[in-house]
């Protein structure tokens, strides 16, 4: 029988997870999320975490990763090798998840709705097939503990805007690790709406491979009590002539942490890659912290890179002119969160899905202006 | 309608208003003259009630009511204005948006119900015209990339959208040049109104050419040191604050 998620493959992850072990705040890359300390005695667990697609919109093949047989696209594709440890614990640990398809040149029109709920490790693939062109809105359920593992695989030409949200709580422990791999010509738009866990997560690996990709990611986070959000990309120019961007607007109050490591990557003769990093946060509270770390490794010549980030405060300037103007205080305070969040808004191109994202925020704000 | 008595202000510990008094009634026009650092802007900040301005002594009462115990968005909805020297850019909040919240907040504290978005269009369309303010500038974000002169008609603009009862102007001829001022001056002079006072403080006598007050004060070291009809401006101009400044002192 051929498993989807096939035995040696576990074997390798399981191995990746065994010599790392669960990440904490004396690894690098968890130094502001640590992961060990958020999951307690009940460590990572073996539990299979659900998946949910609401109204598969026509057009669209899906394949449960839990049943045998699967078809050629999924075996293409699913469970790459990972040095990664908690996407080797997503793939080590979890009996399956889905696998989603989007056939050469069909552009699907309505979104595609991807919930992940339950405690526990869950898997998803998504391949969109030359030229194809979708809209993926990602919901995060609340759980103790998830990890989804999560592999994108564009064709040529390709397009996909991916809208994510992730949910306000207290005690979710929330990660999941977004592979994407981007040929010739295709694009991906990325949005990441947090509204702040116990410990959230998301990381991103992509690589630009080849002439022409593009990736572009925005990314608000709304933070308060001691709620925490972190948000890790890797971007990789392997090829020349890519293009990223990036776009990160974090706010934290109370006693919440924000968290953006960006790290670009632009490999030997990759030349004529354009990337452009921005990260920024404002601290409404004495306790709340930022940690906002970009990044460069540049091994090519010919490259255009900007970085930038800052963190600050509410600008009592602005403030006051607001309020001379009538505006109360907390409705301008709400303003000025609005205005600094909105650029990173603005960068969903779905209309729909921008006001999705702007209702969230605004519910969100109410709370915290 | 403003009594402002022996009012001591200090900015973080240092004493900049320094036993000010002035009294204004409706439908008159003040001017505060003063060089630079003699406290113009402390006094309209402290009207305003910007954080930071601490009144150590006197008071200010405004139509009877002690106007430093009120929060800005109050004072506002009760019928003060400052036109500010440096209007603030916003960006990400367009200005139509701006303008729209700021006049709603104003008439929700005053109990009164809220405009919709088309009335609120259509009053500010009537006004805009005048201040040559364009649609355009109206879908822009706050102030962000407007010219000096686009700035202070946005002010004024504002000052004829919510009809204060007292409007202070902080140096609004300040990075205007002549065609500019002419229209920003214009605006304001059309809004004169016997129910209204203005207090109008510059450095330059060249904007009371447009704006003429019924009264003028020469503001010096946190002091009124002299005071005189619009004639005073030009004595000022032909004289220098050195003159008048220095015959007080």
């Amino acid at each position: 029988m051929t498993l989807a998620l096939n035995l040696d493959r576990k074997a390798q992850a399981a191995a990746v997870v065994h010599s790392h072990g669960v990440p904490h705040r004396r690894v690098e890359e968890w130094k502001y999320s640590d992961l060990k300390s958020a999951l307690g005695e009940a460590g990572l667990g073996a539990v299979m975490a659900e998946w949910l697609v609401r109204d598969l919109p026509a057009g669209v093949e899906l394949f449960d990763l839990a049943q045998p047989h699967p078809p050629a696209w999924v075996s293409a594709h699913v469970a790459r090798p990972t040095q990664n440890v908690m996407n080797a614990a997503s793939l080590a640990l979890s009996a399956g998840g889905v696998a989603l398809r989007v056939p050469a040149g069909a552009t699907i029109g309505a979104p595609l709705k991807l919930d992940f709920t339950g405690a526990g490790h869950v898997r998803a693939l998504l391949v969109l097939e030359d030229g194809a062109s979708l809209t993926l809105v990602e919901s995060v359920g609340v759980a103790d503990f998830r990890n989804v593992g999560f592999e994108i695989v564009l064709g040529n030409n390709a397009r996909l805007e991916h809208v994510r949200i992730s949910p306000r709580d207290a005690d979710a422990v929330l990660v999941e690790e977004i592979s994407l791999h981007i040929p010739a010509g295709a694009r991906y738009r990325g949005h990441f709406a947090g509204f702040g866990s116990k410990l959230a997560r998301m990381e991103l690996e992509i690589v630009l491979e080849g002439e022409g990709a593009a990736a572009h990611l925005s990314g608000v986070a709304l933070l308060d009590g001691k709620r925490h959000s972190d948000v890790t990309t890797h971007v990789i120019h392997r090829h020349g002539n890519t293009n990223s961007t990036q776009l990160f607007k974090h706010v934290a109050a109370g006693q919440a942490r924000a968290v953006y490591q960006g790290k670009v990557t632009v490999a030997k003769g990759a030349d004529g890659s354009d990337s452009s990093q921005t990260a920024k946060a404002l601290l409404l509270g004495d306790q709340s912290e930022a940690d906002l770390k970009p990044e460069l490794e540049i091994f090519a010549d010919d490259v255009k890179c900007a970085h930038g980030a800052a963190v600050g405060d509410l600008d009592a300037e602005s403030l006051f002119y607001l309020r001379a103007r009538g505006i109360p205080e907390s409705q301008a305070r709400g303003l000025l969160l609005q205005a600094f969040l909105e650029d990173a808004i603005a960068a969903i191109e779905s209309t729909d899905q921008r006001e999705l994202v702007r209702t969230e925020l605004l519910t969100a704000l109410k709370g915290i202006a | 309608m403003l009594e402002i008595k022996n009012l001591h202000v200090a900015v973080e510990g240092k004493e900049i208003l320094k036993g000010l008094s002035l009294s204004i009634q409706p439908g008159e026009v003040h001017a505060i003259m003063g060089p630079n650092g003699s406290g113009k802007s402390t006094l309209s900040y402290v009207l305003a009630g910007r954080d930071g301005y601490d009144i150590t002594e006197g008071s200010i009462l405004y139509n009877g009511e002690n106007l430093a115990a009120l929060p800005p968005e109050e004072r506002a909805a009760k019928g003060v204005f400052l036109a500010m020297q440096y209007p603030v850019e916003i960006p990400g909040v367009t200005t139509m948006t701006f303008l729209k919240t700021a006049l709603n907040s104003q008439r929700r504290q005053r109990g009164e119900s809220d405009l919709d978005a088309v009335g609120v269009l259509k009053l500010v369309r009537a006004k805009a015209k005048a201040l040559n303010v364009s649609e355009e500038m109206l879908k822009r974000a706050l102030n962000v990339g407007f010219s000096g002169g686009e700035k202070k008609r946005l002010e004024i603009l504002q000052m004829a959208l919510f009809e204060p009862k007292l409007a202070i102007l902080d140096e609004t001829d300040s990075g205007l040049d002549i065609d500019a001022l002419r229209l920003v001056a214009e605006g304001v002079n059309a809004l004169r109104d016997p129910a209204r006072a203005m207090l109008v403080i510059t450095h330059y006598q060249r904007l009371l050419d447009y704006i003429v007050p019924d009264r003028i004060h020469v503001l010096a070291k946190g002091r009124i040191v002299a005071e005189g009809g619009k004639e005073l401006a030009l004595e000022l101009e032909a004289k220098g604050y050195e003159h008048i400044v220095g015959q007080a002192a």
